[in-house]
């Protein structure tokens, strides 16, 4: 029960922060534009179009307008997601707030791990939301039901569930919001992509062995959202996942930051 | 029963990450606090007050030295459950009413819904803030929170009671309350421990102290002890002549304070009789003589004045 009481107070620290109410808006407001496009007539034209060329084009245009959902759901509501969440963490370690948890009979790893699963199910829930709808909407008028889109929930969350680890140790370690929010997005939208493209981007431009091994090991020691998101494309298209590394290493990644985090904390003096 | 224990406790602080300069918050302390008393724990800023406190509730870790809570070392969590704490400086959740506030601590401390609902009508009540239970705290005053504060360090019925500077903020008409309130816990048998500045209050309602100056315990006792009478006697006179001053005070060893006000300092009633007589016979009118008590404070101030 303690530690349902504090998974539910991340919750309601999101409703607080209208963390809640910022994410509906936004998800409802790409519901809204996604019910505008669908319904314009160069969209209902081009699905007359793929209706006269049968079943694979009605397919093809909803898995288009999905993966197009996926890319959106990943850049908007993820970036607005680390934004929102980076304060628990600082929030907690309030001096006169901390002291007050740390006086209940409730142990520090059990403390690290509700937050967690807090901003997780936080996320979770408001992409059910958001990804159900348009796969609802979607479906409806196309008559095609394609289920691995909803398999896009559990990937999303995933990732976030990794960056969010990274994120709850910066934010014990340097209480500071703000660094959280700069190391989450500057991980997920420069470096990881970077990584990700590492063949294409940096290999072309060096050829010394020593530096490809050193792109190389912060590849595979660093998340991969961007690979996780390939993967759940991928999944969508019914195109076939090369390698499913990414998604094992970067669970390891998480597991090995809640690890740091609960043993920094509870060593930590407050 | 010995409610805490603790034997040459020591805390070193470093002054900045990974420096080696250390600070030395707590030097082998060691005390006992009994089931059922009040127990003040006086000293300057910086004594190390709230870093007692903060080990005692496991907040922060000692470098040295045993601690045992209810007679058992600590181990785990579990004894807080016994346990309630009221912060110095405390910080709630600002966007929580006054009665979220006691919900989201009575869950956490362990307690049933259902008992924290009883309870929170029971010391809301208590501490006059029945009436503010539905604003949000972030409205509240000072006071207004130290009174929340205090119901959420008794909402789960502990059967020791840490207050951290509990009458800060708070009108005296709210102090002279939170004294009772101390008062009738202490008779339904619960151990407060007490950190204040405020000596008066501490003298009022706890039964013993430490006094605990750089990290170190100076002393320790039971306050009615500490404040014990002195044998120090003050005469308010009738004017005392300037040539008279020399002629009493040479022989008496007695202090001036003012022309018609003296101090005199003897174990001996004879002594003390001798003195008026003698006042008497050089035709001093004695307008009234006063034993003088010694406060805590200032015990408090001369013992730490002494040591600074």
């Amino acid at each position: 029960m303690i530690f349902l009481t504090l998974v539910f107070s991340t919750f309601r620290e999101a409703i607080a922060k209208k963390i809640f109410i910022g994410f509906f808006a936004i998800s409802t407001l790409i519901i809204l534009v996604f019910l505008f496009l669908i319904n314009v007539d160069s969209i209902e034209g081009m699905v007359n179009m793929v209706e006269t060329s049968g079943e694979e084009g009605i397919k093809q245009l909803v898995i288009g307008f999905q993966v197009v959902m996926i890319n959106i759901s990943y850049l908007l509501i993820i970036t607005f997601c680390f934004i929102s969440v980076s304060s628990f963490i600082p929030s907690m370690l309030e001096k006169g707030n901390i002291d007050l948890l740390l006086s209940k009979p409730v142990s520090r790893a059990e403390i690290i791990f509700a937050k967690f699963l807090g901003g997780v199910l936080l996320i979770f829930v408001s992409l059910v939301y958001l990804i159900g709808f348009v796969w609802l909407i979607l479906s409806s008028k196309s008559g095609f039901w394609h289920v691995p889109f909803l398999y896009s929930i559990f990937w999303l969350t995933l990732s976030f569930a990794i960056i969010y680890a990274l994120i709850i140790f910066i934010g014990l370690i340097s209480q500071s919001t703000i660094l959280s929010i700069i190391v989450s997005l500057f991980l997920v939208f420069i470096v990881c992509p970077i990584l990700f493209l590492r063949e294409d981007t940096i290999f072309s431009l060096v050829n010394n062995e020593a530096a490809k091994f050193i792109v190389n090991f912060f590849y595979y020691v660093l998340p991969k959202p961007t690979d996780i998101n390939q993967i759940t494309t991928n999944m969508i298209t019914g195109e076939p996942v090369k390698s499913y590394m990414p998604v094992f290493s970067s669970v390891l990644f998480m597991l090995a930051a809640l690890s740091a985090s609960i043993f920094y904390f509870k060593k930590k003096d407050y | 029963m010995k409610v805490i224990t603790t034997k040459n406790l020591t805390k070193e602080y470093s002054t900045k990450n990974f420096s080696k300069d250390k600070i030395l918050a707590l030097n082998n302390f060691s005390f006992e606090v009994e089931s059922g008393e009040i127990f003040g724990l006086l000293g300057p800023n910086g004594a190390g007050k709230t870093t007692l406190i903060k080990i005692l509730l496991g907040i922060t870790h000692p470098t040295n030295g045993e601690i045992k809570i209810f007679d058992k070392e600590i181990t785990n969590e579990a004894y807080k459950k016994k346990v309630g704490y009221l912060p110095e400086n405390h910080k709630y959740p600002n966007y929580l009413t006054g009665e979220q506030v006691l919900h989201y601590f009575g869950m956490l401390a362990g307690m049933s819904k259902t008992d924290v609902k009883k309870k929170a009508d029971e010391y809301l009540n208590l501490v006059d803030m029945e009436k503010w239970r539905k604003t949000k705290i972030k409205k509240y005053s000072k006071g207004m929170l130290q009174r929340l504060g205090l119901a959420q360090s008794m909402l789960n019925n502990p059967e020791l009671i840490f207050l951290d500077e509990p009458t800060d903020g708070v009108d005296p008409i709210g102090r002279k309350e939170i004294r009772d309130i101390l008062n009738n816990l202490q008779q339904e048998g619960k151990t407060i421990f007490l950190n204040s500045h405020l000596l008066s209050e501490v003298e009022l309602v706890c039964d013993r102290v430490a006094i605990l100056n750089k990290g170190v315990l100076v002393k320790t006792g039971r306050v009615d002890e500490i404040t014990a009478v002195s044998d120090n006697y003050v005469f308010q006179t009738s004017d005392i002549e300037e040539a008279l001053i020399n002629k009493l005070f040479g022989n008496y060893k007695a202090t001036i304070i003012d022309k018609n006000e003296f101090s005199f300092n003897t174990a001996s009633v004879a002594e003390l009789n001798k003195l008026i007589d003698f006042v008497r016979q050089n035709g001093i009118l004695i307008h009234g003589i006063s034993r003088e008590k010694n406060t805590l404070e200032n015990m408090f101030i001369n013992l730490i004045g002494s040591q600074n």
